[in-house]
């Protein structure tokens, strides 16, 4: 393949656009009632005015709350240079404090070229923030925290927040706290001493188009020889990205490859299925077994197996979760003894069992009645 | 995960081959000249990269996923979305992708979940790969940075990436100068974290999983390709605090002739086992789809298939097929049946008897079991006390009494009669019971009651034999049977026929519960009482299922108090027990009640013994 | 040796016996058994120092005695030791092999499919090769016994035999594989056996990189874990799947030992028994173990030790009863062993035996009387001699009997237990006066022989010669060839046997002569004719050997001077195996007057007198009570029987149980600190000591096992642990 082809070209930046979240976003960064626009003037106005500030960041996912925040705080660095320095933690990462604090550390360490001790203590943490909170109030210089998945730091005492917030009350500090979120009762997870402390400023972000990344499955599908994108491209991108809820995607495993389960797998769902409909509130590997065997006495089905075997069997729906146990614990127990429960409603089981080729008929028949 | 044997892979077993004639050489010049470079993230060392056809001819079925996968992976150096594949075992997801990364040859890092056990071992195993570092005896096998949590991770992976991607663009610079294919293509690093579902039980996936899946957006690299590969589809994932969601990419499992190309492969005499496959495969593939269990069972069959040809190489015509096939047909539905067959080493000496054991062994896997002698050896006290378990957690309490009282030879009776309708579906009800719950637990006291009488039952009946043959007499035996009942009981649980919760049978309330199945139990009582009692107590267990309701009436009307002092129980047994603690003297005759049994039981062995 | 007061002793003891039956000679020796038996200092104390001078050439004379005892029994125990041990070896000697040739097949499977590079195999993706190469090489040990002691040494011994033949070797077992260590546990334990660092960080890429590192790729890793059934299922499943992860870069095998066959099928789920390819082996069952370590130890004349009948049956019993582990086997015969030296004087003499027994018996004779002489009178020598030709004797009919016994599964145990019975043989030997007349005859049908010797019916003697009467003509050539084999020192025997083999080969002339295919089903379906002769021969082997047991099956204890070889005492035996605390305890705890040797206790022993040890009050308390004892109504009884004895108490010092002293005095010192408390108090504060004590009492039942601690249902209650007694 030629480098030099222009489809490929076309490509490449396509897919890089569709990559970068927050390319959705420029164009919206002009009109004043954007989201953008409210956030940066915010930031700015309390980076120009030198006081404190909170906001709440709200969202689904997605929604390109951090992809703004991005934008903003870029043009930012680029109309106030060495005004404003940002520090950005992520509930997944530092929800516990302890580990939060030293990150605030390291990367204030960064921001002011300073020596960071990986020795330092919590204390000696929480101390040199508030301490350098101060320095930079003094010297006019705005932190900006970005606080990612905020409701995990919601968790447990909550000391990160408060500190911060806290700092925040004092005139010689200068500071934003950003919280993301993508629970829109972030705020009401804090405790009060925080809450109080805390703006109730929020953003609401709408939530994102699902097609993007169908988009992005159709664009990776486009033939680089003509270069164009045909609308076959799109439907198989929608039929491959589709499949969200649990019970849809199972009767998509038994659609369109109905193929996956064997047939003594089929007829094991079957069994369970006939258990079901005879009200049995629960029901284990034994019972479907003597289940099994009475289908198979009354059918003279070909297909009887031994047990180990229906066993193996059931250990591969199980893999599959197409079936469970009821109980998480129990462990002690042997398998064949704990409470299973079906996971596919009888309607896809039927469904599953209609598309199947080479399905005995037994089973349609059972499943029928 | 999915292993299929592809042309390249023949062609490096030539290579393997002449690599293991002149092995150390070889071996020794890898291990010195193997200077960690950035060629260390591309698959293949070994020279140019495979074509496109070559994988597609290697993997039959799989046109559809492959192209879907170069198309998401896309031509050099552009950034994909996370990248989740799934589907069954052995649907060659990671074969597939690691074939067409050899393909692209672009760097990569590969870590399976199954391997990194922990978080720890995952994240320093994706560093180490990074930083090309390799765990040797020089550094102790210790890896390049020690890291546990996500977020020093995160920054370590940063720090590594940079530097990986800008050595990267280096040498593709340098590449437009001298076309190389060692040099890698393009600069983009692959992360592929392969058997994802076993991170939900790290620590309940509470942070781990959720990390992985944001991965991309915390680290804002669109160097950085993110691959998953999980058995088990996307939905399963659930976690409370959501993701945005990879783009799936799902493998299917194989349709029937997609598993017959694959048998097909580098076969030598191709007809032949198309024959035998025509035979096997679709009564097989009713049962199971997974390549590797499906070969284990053929290669074993196919054996016997070529049994009665002389030459490998012979080309079956039809009536040669026929024969093959009648004289294979016997051996088909056992291996159906069969999931774990255990051959036994051909041995000079010892075959003969082996094979015997063996049969005896396969033959409860096949499900049609043969009562036998039960095969290890164990000592009696401790298959007294393996019985008395079985009883315990086979029966319900209150059958204790009507088991085991002094009217004990009363079931003979009971068993004449017919069986009552209610009586029929409690029993009914019963075996559902038993069905759901499984064997049930007891505490130590209700296992050594039983225990005592069954010991005194059996040694009224070992006191009889000795009349009968030789007089190694059994002096000094029931009192030191009870003697180290806790020893037996502890090493029953050892070998795992008795199941124990809790930690200490003398403090708290340990409950027991047996887990042989019957007929091991049938087994150990004819060995040890010669299938004397063999016909009374297991018969009682289904007996008493028929005949529950009268005898638990006659168990609570009989009342049991001690008559030195007051005190009442449950339990007949329990009774006796506590009266033998009394004193030594009426020790004997606190085993009186349980006498009478013994003339019935003589009776049972006397048509028995001629 | 310089003659010795001990000496004297000794010879003082050892004169009866030539002359008087048994009994007589145990209490002649009394005076000098007691004296060595109470050699605990104290005790010998006092008496030497009532009358020192006579008694004081003694004192050294038990030391010596004591001495050389224990030196006889070390050198002849190390005897019996060794020779267990190299038995044992040689049962599992040709298993072993088995093994190692399986491995290098499977090596060489392994290998053949071609060894991966440096880079492959250290690297983290699987090597793409065929669906099998997943799988692990697994030789499943069937050890067949429920007990697992016997067969730790065995697997270390298996590893040690391995390492021998070069592989790389761990020994994993059950305490590495918990389910709270995880498969780092078991990776770590690997890796410390393999790499000999001790990591913090365990991964199989280490193992990777260390076998290809140091130029090890000529020998498989092979991972042995010894009780497969006891590890947590999960994590040995999770470490099959790892390991098999990596089967195609590093050569591993495992060796696993199981129970039953069926073991893997029900601890492992099935994806996980797929990635295993088994093969199974067999451990010498015990039985055959016990066999080969009864012949060692006991029917070969090899350490002059040997036990009496009663014994025998004991150890049977106890074997097949109690403990199914030779360990168990084993220490009761050394304890058989040190107690028989203990008390048995003349015992010493036996380690003397035991140093020269490599010559003949005339040589032994020559020995005996040039070492014995001195001491003992040569009647003793004379006497010895006679036992260990006659143990000779013995030793080599019940082999032979077991020889033919083998065709019928006969145990040597149970042979060994009734070629030991005295009473039989003397039986035996009375129908013999009678018809001593016409002596061995070996033309006769050997029935009223049988009839003759009274054999048990399904004794294992009489099994053996009915096998030998109905025996296929082939086996019974062998049976006559291991017999001569057995009685080559043994001349009477041997020549019988020999003209025995004569006919049988002039009989198989003779069928040789008749036509071919008769003689083809012969064994099967026998021609009249050939059931004839084929009889007569069975009948002259069975004669010969019924004629052997009765000439020549003379058990050790119808022989004179067996008394110092042999060990007859069971019930030592069986107090010292068979310990049985708890039964023990509780008899203490209800007759502890017994031990405290209280005059008020021990005049009236059944009332419970407030004087007694509060805990055997409470224990004889807690027997009136049913399993569940109300804490509350025990505490009451409790008190009532105290009170009373804190009424009266005060003026009774004296013989009292610590408790209530102590309890008392601190009683008196707040007397005596306030005299003018109210009685009201004083009732308060012994309410809290009466608490104290019971609690205290309770707790020391709890500790030893006899009360359970109250649940959370009923907290007001405990349970007695009612059982071994």
């Amino acid at each position: 393949m030629g480098r030099e082809n222009p489809a490929e070209k076309a490509l490449g930046l396509l897919r890089r656009r569709l990559c970068d979240p927050s390319f959705v976003f420029k164009p919206f960064s002009d009109s004043p009632d954007s989201n953008y626009s409210k956030l940066k003037f915010i930031i700015s106005s309390s980076v120009t005015e030198a006081c404190n500030n909170s906001i709440l960041l709200l969202g689904p996912r997605g929604s390109g709350k951090i992809a703004v925040l991005e934008l903003v705080i870029s043009d930012l660095l680029l109309e106030f240079p060495d005004m404003i320095s940002v520090i950005k933690l992520s509930g997944l990462l530092h929800s516990d404090d302890n580990c939060a604090f030293k990150e605030i550390a390291r990367q204030l360490c960064v921001e002011h070229q300073l020596l960071f001790s990986k020795m330092a203590s919590f204390d000696d943490n929480s101390q040199f923030m508030i301490a350098m909170l101060r320095e930079c109030g003094l010297a006019h210089k705005t932190i900006i925290f970005v606080l990612d998945e905020f409701d995990l730091f919601s968790q447990g005492k909550q000391r990160l927040l408060y500190s911060l917030l806290d700092a925040m009350q004092s005139v010689s500090s200068q500071a934003v706290v950003i919280g993301v979120s993508c629970r829109l009762d972030a705020d009401q997870l804090l405790e009060k001493r925080v809450r109080s402390r805390f703006s109730h400023r929020k953003l609401l972000f709408l939530p994102p188009n699902k097609e993007d990344m169908q988009r992005f499955r159709a664009v990776s599908n486009m033939d680089l020889v003509t270069g164009f994108l045909s609308l076959e491209n799109f439907k198989t991108a929608l039929s491959n990205v589709q499949r969200q809820p649990k019970l849809e995607c199972i009767k998509v495993h038994m659609l369109t490859c109905g193929t996956d389960c064997s047939i003594l797998e089929l007829y094991i769902l079957v069994c369970m299925k006939k258990l079901e409909i005879k009200e049995q509130n629960s029901y284990n590997f034994n019972s479907i077994m003597k289940e099994y065997k009475t289908v198979h006495d009354s059918f003279q089905t070909s297909d009887y197996y031994a047990q180990n075997v229906c066993l193996r069997a059931f250990e591969h729906l199980l893999q599959r979760e197409l079936i469970s146990f009821t109980d998480s614990r129990g462990n002690n127990q042997s398998i064949e003894f704990r409470p299973v429960k079906l996971l596919v409603s009888s309607h896809e089981l039927h469904q599953g069992l209609k598309s199947y080729r080479s399905c005995p008929a037994i089973l349609q028949k059972l499943m029928a009645g | 995960m999915g292993k299929e044997e592809s042309p390249q892979i023949t062609r490096r077993t030539t290579r393997y081959s002449s690599a293991a004639v002149l092995k150390n050489s070889v071996e020794t010049k890898a291990s010195d000249t193997n200077l960690p470079s950035l060629n260390d993230l591309l698959y293949g060392e070994e020279g140019k990269p495979i074509s496109l056809d070559d994988v597609l001819s290697s993997f039959p079925g799989r046109k559809i996923q492959i192209l879907e996968l170069m198309h998401i992976l896309g031509p050099v150096n552009c950034p994909m979305v996370p990248l989740f594949i799934y589907g069954g075992t052995f649907t060659g997801k990671t074969s597939i992708t690691l074939q067409i990364f050899r393909h692209l040859n672009r760097p990569f890092v590969y870590s399976g979940c199954l391997t990194c056990y922990n978080p720890r071992i995952l994240f320093e195993s994706v560093l180490n790969q990074l930083l090309l570092h390799r765990k040797n005896e020089a550094n102790g096998y210790s890896s390049a940075k020690r890291c546990e949590r996500p977020s020093d991770f995160v920054n370590f992976l940063r720090e590594a990436l940079v530097s990986v991607t800008t050595s990267l663009r280096g040498n593709s610079g340098k590449s437009g100068s001298k076309k190389s294919d060692k040099r890698a293509n393009g600069n983009m690093v692959y992360l592929i974290f392969d058997n994802l579902e076993l991170v939900r039980e790290w620590d309940k996936s509470s942070t781990i999983l959720p990390f992985l899946f944001n991965l991309y957006d915390i680290l804002k690299m669109p160097e950085l390709g993110l691959i998953f590969i999980s058995n088990t589809s996307p939905d399963t994932y659930y976690s409370n605090m959501g993701y945005v969601e990879p783009t799936p990419l799902y493998f299917s499992d194989y349709s029937e002739d997609d598993l017959r190309q694959i048998f097909m492969r580098n076969q030598e005499n191709k007809k032949l086992y198309s024959s035998f496959l025509e035979v096997v495969l679709r009564p097989f593939f009713r049962i199971t789809r997974r390549v590797d269990e499906l070969s284990t069972a053929f290669s074993q069959l196919y054996k016997k298939y070529c049994e009665p040809l002389s030459d490998p190489g012979v080309v079956p015509n039809e009536e040669m097929k026929r024969k093959l096939f009648s004289n294979l047909q016997p051996h088909i539905p056992p291996s159906m049946n069969d999931i774990f067959k255990v051959s036994s080493q051909p041995s000079t000496k010892v075959g003969a008897t082996k094979e015997a054991k063996w049969k005896s062994g396969t033959k409860r896997s096949g499900g049609f079991e043969a009562i036998d002698q039960l095969d290890l050896h164990m000592s009696t006290s401790a298959k007294y006390l393996l019985l008395s378990a079985f009883l315990a957690s086979r029966n319900p309490a209150t059958l204790d009494a009507s088991l085991f009282d002094s009217t004990g030879g009363s079931d003979n009776r009971k068993r004449k009669r017919k069986p009552s309708e209610k009586s029929l579906e409690q029993k009914e009800a019963v075996e559902q019971d038993l069905l759901m719950r499984g064997p049930g637990t007891f505490p130590l006291e209700r296992l050594l009651a039983i225990f005592q009488c069954i010991t005194s039952l059996a040694e009224g009946l070992l006191e009889e034999e000795e009349q009968g043959n030789d007089g190694l007499g059994v002096q000094g035996y029931d009192n030191s049977l009870m003697s180290d009942v806790l020893l037996q009981l502890s090493s029953l649980c050892n070998a795992n026929f008795i199941v124990k919760g809790g930690s200490c049978p003398l403090e708290g309330s340990t409950r027991y519960r047996s887990t042989i199945c019957e007929d091991l139990a049938l087994k150990s009582k004819q060995k040890f009482l010669g299938g004397i009692c063999k016909s009374k107590w297991l018969e009682n267990d289904e007996m008493e299922k028929r005949a529950e309701t009268e005898e638990t009436k006659e168990g609570v009307k009989q009342t049991n108090t001690c008559e030195k002092c007051g005190a009442s129980f449950k339990k007949p047994a329990y009774l006796k027990q506590h009266t033998r603690s009394h004193s030594d003297e009426n020790y004997k005759d606190a085993r009186e009640p349980v006498r009478p049994d013994l003339p019935e039981l003589a009776k049972a062995r006397n048509p028995t013994n001629g | 040796m310089t003659p010795s007061p001990a000496m004297a002793a000794s010879d003082l003891a050892s004169q009866p016996p030539s002359t008087a039956p048994d009994s007589s000679e145990n209490d002649n020796i009394q005076p000098f058994y007691v004296l060595h038996k109470a050699s605990s200092s104290r005790n010998s104390h006092r008496k030497s120092a009532a009358r020192r001078i006579d008694l004081s050439p003694s004192k050294p004379a038990a030391a010596k005695a004591q001495v050389d005892a224990r030196k006889a029994f070390e050198s002849v125990w190390s005897k019996i030791h060794s020779s267990i041990k190299d038995v044992l070896r040689d049962v599992n000697t040709n298993v072993f092999n088995e093994i190692h040739s399986w491995v290098c097949q499977s090596f060489l499977a392994i290998t053949s499919s071609g060894v991966p590079t440096f880079a492959q195999a250290t690297r983290s993706f699987p090597i793409q090769t065929h669906t099998t190469s997943k799988q692990l090489f697994t030789g499943l040990v069937l050890i067949k016994n429920m007990e697992f002691v016997d067969d730790l040494l065995t697997f270390k011994e298996l590893g040690l035999c391995l390492k021998s033949h070069g592989c790389h070797v761990a020994n994993v077992s059950s305490v590495d594989i918990l389910t709270k260590n995880g498969v780092g546990g078991c990776l770590r334990s690997l890796l410390r056996q393999f790499v000999m660092g001790n990591l913090d960080a365990a991964d199989v890429s280490i193992l990777a990189s260390w076998y290809r590192e140091l130029g090890n790729q000529n020998s498989p890793v092979i991972i042995i874990i010894d009780d497969m059934e006891r590890c947590s299922r999960s994590v040995l499943s999770d470490f099959i799947l790892m390991l098999s992860e990596w089967a195609g870069k590093i050569p591993m095998i495992l060796i696993m030992g199981v129970t039953t066959l069926d073991a893997p099928r029900n601890v492992l789920p099935s994806h996980v028994l797929q990635q295993l390819c088994p093969s199974k082996f067999i451990l010498g069952s015990p039985a055959e173990r016990m066999n080969a370590v009864v012949d060692a130890s006991l029917v070969r004349w090899g350490s002059g030790f040997c036990i009496g009948h009663k014994v025998a049956i004991f150890l049977r019993n106890f074997f097949l009863n109690q403990e199914g582990t030779l360990t168990s086997f084993i220490r009761a015969l050394k304890i058989a062993c040190v107690q028989h030296f203990s008390m048995e004087p003349l015992s010493s003499i036996l380690g003397l035996l035991a140093e020269e027994d490599g010559e003949g018996l005339q040589g032994e004779r020559l020995a005996l009387s040039s070492k014995v002489e001195a001491q003992t009178d040569s009647k003793l020598a004379l006497g010895l001699t006679e036992l260990m030709h006659s143990q000779k004797c013995w030793s080599t009919v019940v082999m032979c009997l077991y020889e033919a016994g083998k065709y019928n599964k006969v145990q040597l145990l149970d042979l060994l237990c009734e070629a030991l019975d005295p009473d039989f043989y003397n039986s035996m030997a009375s129908k013999n006066q009678t018809r001593s007349g016409k002596g061995f005859e070996i033309s006769s049908s050997s029935d009223h022989f049988m009839a003759r010797l009274n054999l048990r019916k399904g004794g294992p003697i009489h099994q053996a010669i009915q096998k030998v009467r109905d025996l296929p003509a082939a086996s019974l050539s062998q049976l006559l060839k291991s017999w001569e084999n057995l009685s080559m020192d043994i001349l009477e025997i041997y020549d019988k046997v020999k003209e025995l083999q004569r006919m049988v080969k002039f009989e198989e002339g003779k069928s040789l002569k008749q036509d071919f295919p008769d003689l083809a089903k012969r064994h099967a379906s026998r021609s009249p004719a050939n059931v004839k002769e084929s009889k007569t021969i069975n009948d002259k082997a069975a004669t010969l050997i019924s004629t052997m047991i009765r000439d020549f099956m003379k058990p050790i204890e119808c022989v004179p001077y067996h008394e110092v070889v042999c060990f007859k005492d069971v019930e030592k035996l069986k107090s010292a195996l068979i310990g049985d605390p708890r039964r023990m305890i509780q008899v203490d705890l209800l007759e502890f007057h017994k031990f405290l040797q209280c005059s008020c206790c021990s005049k009236h022993c059944d009332v419970l007198l407030p004087s007694m040890p509060d805990t055997s009050i409470m224990y004889t308390l807690a027997q009136e009570h049913g399993d569940l004892i109300n804490l509350h109504d025990w505490f009451q009884s409790f008190k009532t029987i105290v009170v009373n004895c804190s009424t009266k108490g005060k003026q009774r010092k004296g013989q009292q149980s610590p408790l209530p002293k102590k309890r008392k005095d601190t009683n008196e010192n707040q007397n005596e600190g306030e005299a003018s408390i109210q009685k009201f108090d004083m009732e308060i504060l012994d309410l809290v000591v009466y608490r104290a004590r019971f609690c205290r009492a309770l707790t020391e039942l709890q500790i030893t096992g006899l009360i359970r601690m109250p649940n959370k249902r009923r907290p007001d209650c405990v349970q007695r642990v009612a059982f071994g007694l």
